[in-house]
């Protein structure tokens, strides 16, 4: 049985959340009162896990710290197809590797600028939005060279990876933040393709791909 | 400069069902491309709470805004569809803001309104094969980027390395040409600039014929203009571009009464059933014609005065021309006659612009289709709206023989929905109907249209069997008759008139058909535009926008929706 | 500038309208154990604290020793930076002993306080912004209901409400008619009276009180008083923030941020009857602070 903390309002949870979906997964959401209840930081969380962070995945005995350590086992344990994170081919995993480093940019920029505004978090927001906006620069100009060259995820390949699945949250979330998504139109269609995948979960701010 | 055309985006980025937020000197604009190939250029705003309709879906003929779901035409822009209201057909003066579009240079161009020129520039050096580059986002104003252009300079691609290249700058309308040579290696790019609002811009460069490697010439000048950028974005910022945020118009110009009446061109003519002639009629200067919805109908204006309605066959987003069918009778006046036998291919007719008395709601899951010949048109455009958002129906058609279906390469693409029935008689179309409508169910609707005796029978058949009534919706075609249920009479006290309003025409309507200005906005009693004064007579109140004391006080009237109970109502107007 | 101190000279208020309200400053949960909240109101920049446990102390940071109205009422301190001539709106169901009482936490938003409020009235969007929760197609039609201002509180009432939900609350396993009354008792506070699936002949209250923040920016107190037993704190919490963390992107999109007052600014229907009396009333009641006034 796994078991996700989990908070509906969180990008790191959602990631988890989606790749459970896009899996198959059936599991259990224990919600952490994340805010306002500040749950992740009392002494009863952590004892799951002592970071005081979520999300935490248990799956039987194994427990499962970091968003993205949680993603690869679960893609080590379940993608069958081995397509989610390539280890049989060293430069794609590589890759794959990058991308899920490059979250960690958009984590402390388009994901900082979210928690200052929606939950009032005391941080510098100019320049987490200055911050989000070169990520996406740089995002922008990947995608539309590698729409360019017949590729429609972040690494070359006919099929995702968690590198795409890693930076999708905090992207998707960004204008919430108030990182104005206007300028990036490459980005704009690569969120479109993720929102296609099958079995592509939503969490709250983020809008279906619909075409009726 | 406001007025003049800008590139807004680059044709290669609007794929098929996305939709792209765009903004020229502040203004928000929305982009998007229906499956027939147009791109449209709209304020990105639904008009009925102000969300972007950049957050919305394109589903290939209709833009749908995230909030309520109001759908938009392809083209028109016009509302087509308000869940809210199922069995209400939109306002027409629900239509979002459009504008020109024009596809050029593998460039996506609009202008806001009030420009005089009627294209966007021509330019020899890419008349023959047009190459697009990678366009820029700048956090600077178009008149800083454009002072800066007067200076750019880059190596053609495939130039010798470490060779200063001889670089020329020629000033064209919204940019620069520039010429840069190494010996015999000549590369010429064009530099558009798209003012995007304060202190924004994107540079979209497109370059004099396709190189031997895209992708060389891709990453070449992605790296040339990167530099270039970064340099302009260190200048100090300027104020000599005054291009603003602009807070959208409050209040869009109130509606008025457009001209009801239109020309339009017969197109194409053809025998798509026996005695059933079928016309495409477009817009003889190709402007856009006004916002099609299902079951919607024109009159017909022929000569002798005649009026005919006929519905339109349209499918969503298919708003270039309006589809109709003409079955000719013998003993019409020569209506149809005239059509069959007169009017050509190239020949121009008068026309009303599309009105809706048949509306089809979309909330529940299974609608049952019944047409009866001719009447199978308005069925036609609604069986195309339903399989286009996926709803559940099944079409019926009754016709005397094979030869009497119409429309035979609509009634293919609706597939095994459709089911045809041939040579019944009024007891066995009774019984067919009878076996129809067996199963009545709050998840079921029918829409039926057909000669009255069809109708007439369907009615009874249906209330027999438990429909309600409100699940039941039918439009006869081919009656004579008016309904005089509750036509009452208008004076209007300072014009001295008597205006009688007809069943089923708003007072709206009638004060305006008799030339008298009245302002509206919503047309749909909610938001108070065209209230009158009543200096006699009793409401019959239909608007949501009064107050109970208003109402009571039975001294203000709206005139979009609101009647009399009494047979007169005098007016301060 | 982050959404709890946002200021410019031409965001503060000078609309005695709004000014001589009450607005919440700050969750009870943010002033526990002797913290302080810094926040913003109304573009003034402020401090909250308790004193005691029912008595609250707000201070102007522009002005530490201008007095400001303080008072704890439902789950929120509340301020008046004017002079508060009328006392806050009662919400009786709160004295019930069997209720749940829950502030859901605050959520910044880039969008003014009307906006949110004409929101919160809107059944319409309910199939396609909270699919499968309070809504879903094909049931998207609006029903007919009553709008009344009432004589004695000058409260709007939207009331006979009714919209097809699937999954209502915490509380519901099927879906299910919700009947709804809507009460606006403050320009920028909004009361929701909804079915229980627990008890026929009691409802379940659902309140937005918005804190004006700048014209166009509001931090939102979601507030509950439940009959419900069964769900924990979290899970009540986490299905109210779901429902307006997904509010959110759309308030966040409308333009202009502020409200149009002039009733051709946008296009009303017959189901938008609430709002249609809401904007009137903002008129009527000389509000002229994050609206576009006519």
């Amino acid at each position: 049985m796994i078991t996700l903390h989990d908070y509906v309002l969180s990008a790191n949870c959602y990631k988890v959340r989606l790749l459970l979906s896009l899996l198959e997964l059936e599991y259990e959401s224990v919600a952490v009162d994340f805010h306002p209840g500040r749950e992740h930081k009392g002494t009863a969380f952590r004892e799951v896990n002592p970071m005081g962070h979520i999300p935490v995945l248990t799956d039987g005995e194994h427990v499962q710290r970091d968003a993205h350590a949680i993603l690869v086992y679960l893609a080590a344990c379940y993608d069958r197809g081995g397509t989610w994170y390539p280890v049989d081919d060293p430069a794609r995993l590589g890759d794959t590797a990058q991308w899920m480093a490059f979250a960690d940019a958009t984590a402390s920029t388009l994901s900082a600028a979210r928690l200052a505004i929606n939950l009032g978090y005391d941080l510098d927001l100019d320049a987490a939005r200055l911050g989000g906006h070169e990520v996406l620069r740089v995002l922008d100009e990947h995608l539309w060279f590698q729409e360019r060259a017949g590729h429609d995820w972040l690494v070359d390949g006919a099929t995702p990876t968690l590198g795409d699945l890693a930076v999708f949250p905090d992207v998707v979330l960004a204008e919430e933040g108030g990182v104005d998504v206007l300028d990036y139109p490459a980005v704009r269609r690569w969120l479109d393709r993720v929102k296609q995948w099958p079995r592509f979960t939503l969490m709250p701010g983020v809008f279906p791909f619909t075409t009726s | 400069m406001n007025t003049s055309w800008f590139p807004v985006a680059d044709d290669h980025d609007i794929i098929p069902r996305h939709v792209v937020r765009a903004s020229l000197h502040g203004h928000e604009l929305v982009v998007w491309r229906a499956d027939d190939g147009n791109v449209n250029v709209w304020e990105n705003r639904c008009l009925h709470r102000g969300v972007r309709l950049s957050i919305g879906s394109n589903d290939g003929a209709e833009l749908v805004c995230r909030y309520h779901a109001w759908r938009y035409a392809n083209r028109s822009g016009g509302c087509t569809y308000i869940p809210a209201h199922p069995a209400d057909a939109p306002a027409r003066t629900v239509q979002c803001a459009t504008h020109p579009v024009a596809l050029r240079y593998g460039l996506v161009w609009t202008r806001l309104d009030g420009g005089d020129h009627d294209d966007p520039p021509v330019l020899d050096a890419l008349e023959s094969d047009p190459f697009v580059l990678r366009a820029r986002p700048v956090a600077a104003s178009a008149a800083a980027v454009l002072a800066a252009l007067e200076s750019f300079t880059f190596a053609p691609v495939g130039a010798p390395p470490d060779r200063e290249p001889t670089v020329e700058c020629e000033s064209v309308p919204g940019g620069v040409t520039v010429t840069a040579t190494v010996d015999d290696v000549v590369e010429r790019v064009v530099v558009f600039v798209q003012p995007v609002g304060l202190g924004r811009s994107v540079v979209r460069p497109v370059r004099s014929g396709r190189p031997a490697d895209p992708m060389v010439a891709w990453r070449h000048h992605a790296r040339v203009l990167g530099r270039f950028v970064d340099e302009v974005e260190r200048l100090p910022p300027t104020d000599a571009d005054a291009d603003g945020v602009v807070e959208v118009a409050v209040a869009p110009p109130v509606a008025r009464p457009s001209s009801d009446r239109r020309t339009v061109r017969i197109e194409r003519k053809w025998t798509t059933a026996d005695q059933i002639a079928a016309f495409e009629l477009v817009d003889p200067s190709g402007e856009v014609l006004p916002v099609i919805q299902p079951g919607d109908h024109i009159d017909v204006h022929l000569p002798g005065g005649l009026v005919r309605q006929y519905s339109l066959t349209n499918a969503p987003g298919e708003s270039d021309r309006y589809r109709i069918g003409v079955k000719r009778t013998v003993d019409s006046a020569g209506g149809s006659a005239y059509l069959h036998e007169v009017a050509a291919v190239g020949d121009t007719l008068e026309i009303s612009v599309p009105r809706n008395h048949f509306a089809l709601r979309r909330n529940v899951p299974d609608t049952l289709l019944i047409a009866g010949g001719i009447g199978v048109t308005p069925i036609l455009s609604m069986a195309q709206a339903l399989a286009r958002v996926g709803l559940g129906f099944e079409l019926h058609y009754f016709a005397s023989s094979p030869a009497e279906f119409a429309f035979e390469e609509i009634l293919e693409a609706l597939g095994p929905s459709v089911n045809r029935h041939v040579g019944l008689d009024a007891d066995a179309t009774s019984a067919e109907l009878e076996r129809l409508l067996a199963q009545p169910g709050p998840t079921r609707q029918v829409a039926a249209c057909g000669p009255p005796p069809m109708l007439d029978r369907l009615r009874r058949l249906a209330a027999d069997a438990g429909w309600a009534d409100d699940a039941v919706q039918f439009e006869y075609f081919d009656s004579g008759e008016v309904d005089r249920s509750s036509v009452f009479t208008v004076e209007l006290a300072r014009s001295a008139r008597t205006i009688e309003v007809a069943t089923g025409v708003s007072v709206l309507d009638a004060i305006r058909a008799d030339g008298i200005e009245l302002a509206s906005s919503c047309e749909r009693g909610a938001c108070g535009t065209c209230a009158v004064t009543v200096l006699d007579g009793e409401v019959e109140h239909n608007d949501v926008y009064l107050s109970p004391a208003e109402r009571a006080a039975d001294d203000t009237l709206l005139t979009c929706v609101s009647r009399a109970t009494s047979g007169r109502l005098v007016l301060d107007l | 500038m982050s959404a709890a101190s946002a200021t410019s000279a031409d965001s503060v208020c000078t609309n005695s309208a709004i000014l001589d309200r009450w607005h919440p400053v700050a969750a009870s949960h943010d002033v526990a154990d002797g913290a302080v909240h810094s926040t913003t109101l109304l573009g003034v920049p402020i401090e909250c604290r308790l004193a005691a446990a029912d008595q609250a102390v707000v201070t102007r940071c522009d002005d530490p020793g201008a007095p400001v109205a303080a008072m704890v009422a439902y789950e929120c301190v509340w301020a008046c930076l004017g002079d508060p001539v009328e006392p806050l709106f009662e919400i009786d169901e709160v004295g019930e002993r069997d209720r749940r009482i829950v502030h859901a936490g605050t959520v910044g938003v880039h969008v003014s306080a009307p906006r949110a409020v004409e929101n919160f009235l809107d059944m319409a969007h309910f199939p396609y912004v909270h699919t499968g929760i309070l809504g879903v197609e094909p049931h998207t039609q609006v029903k007919d209901y009553e709008v009344h201002v009432d004589p004695d509180t000058n409260d709007v009432w939207a009331t006979d409400c009714e919209f097809w939900q699937p999954l209502a609350a915490t509380t519901s396993t099927d879906g299910q008619m919700s009947d709804y009354r809507y009460r606006v008792p403050h320009p920028f506070n909004v009361v929701l009276y909804k079915t229980t699936p627990v008890d026929e002949m009691r409802m379940d209250v659902v309140a937005l009180f918005c804190q004006p923040v700048a014209p166009d920016r509001i931090v939102a107190h979601p507030f509950l008083c439940l009959l419900d037993d069964d769900n924990s704190v979290a899970s009540i919490r986490a299905f109210q923030l779901k429902i307006f963390g997904q509010d959110k992107p759309i308030l966040e999109n409308q333009v202009p941020k502020r409200l149009p007052l002039d009733p051709r600014a946008e296009r009303p229907i017959r189901a938008d009857r609430v709002a249609i009396t809401y904007r009137r009333w903002l008129t009527e009641l000389g509000v002229t602070y994050a609206v576009i006034p006519v």
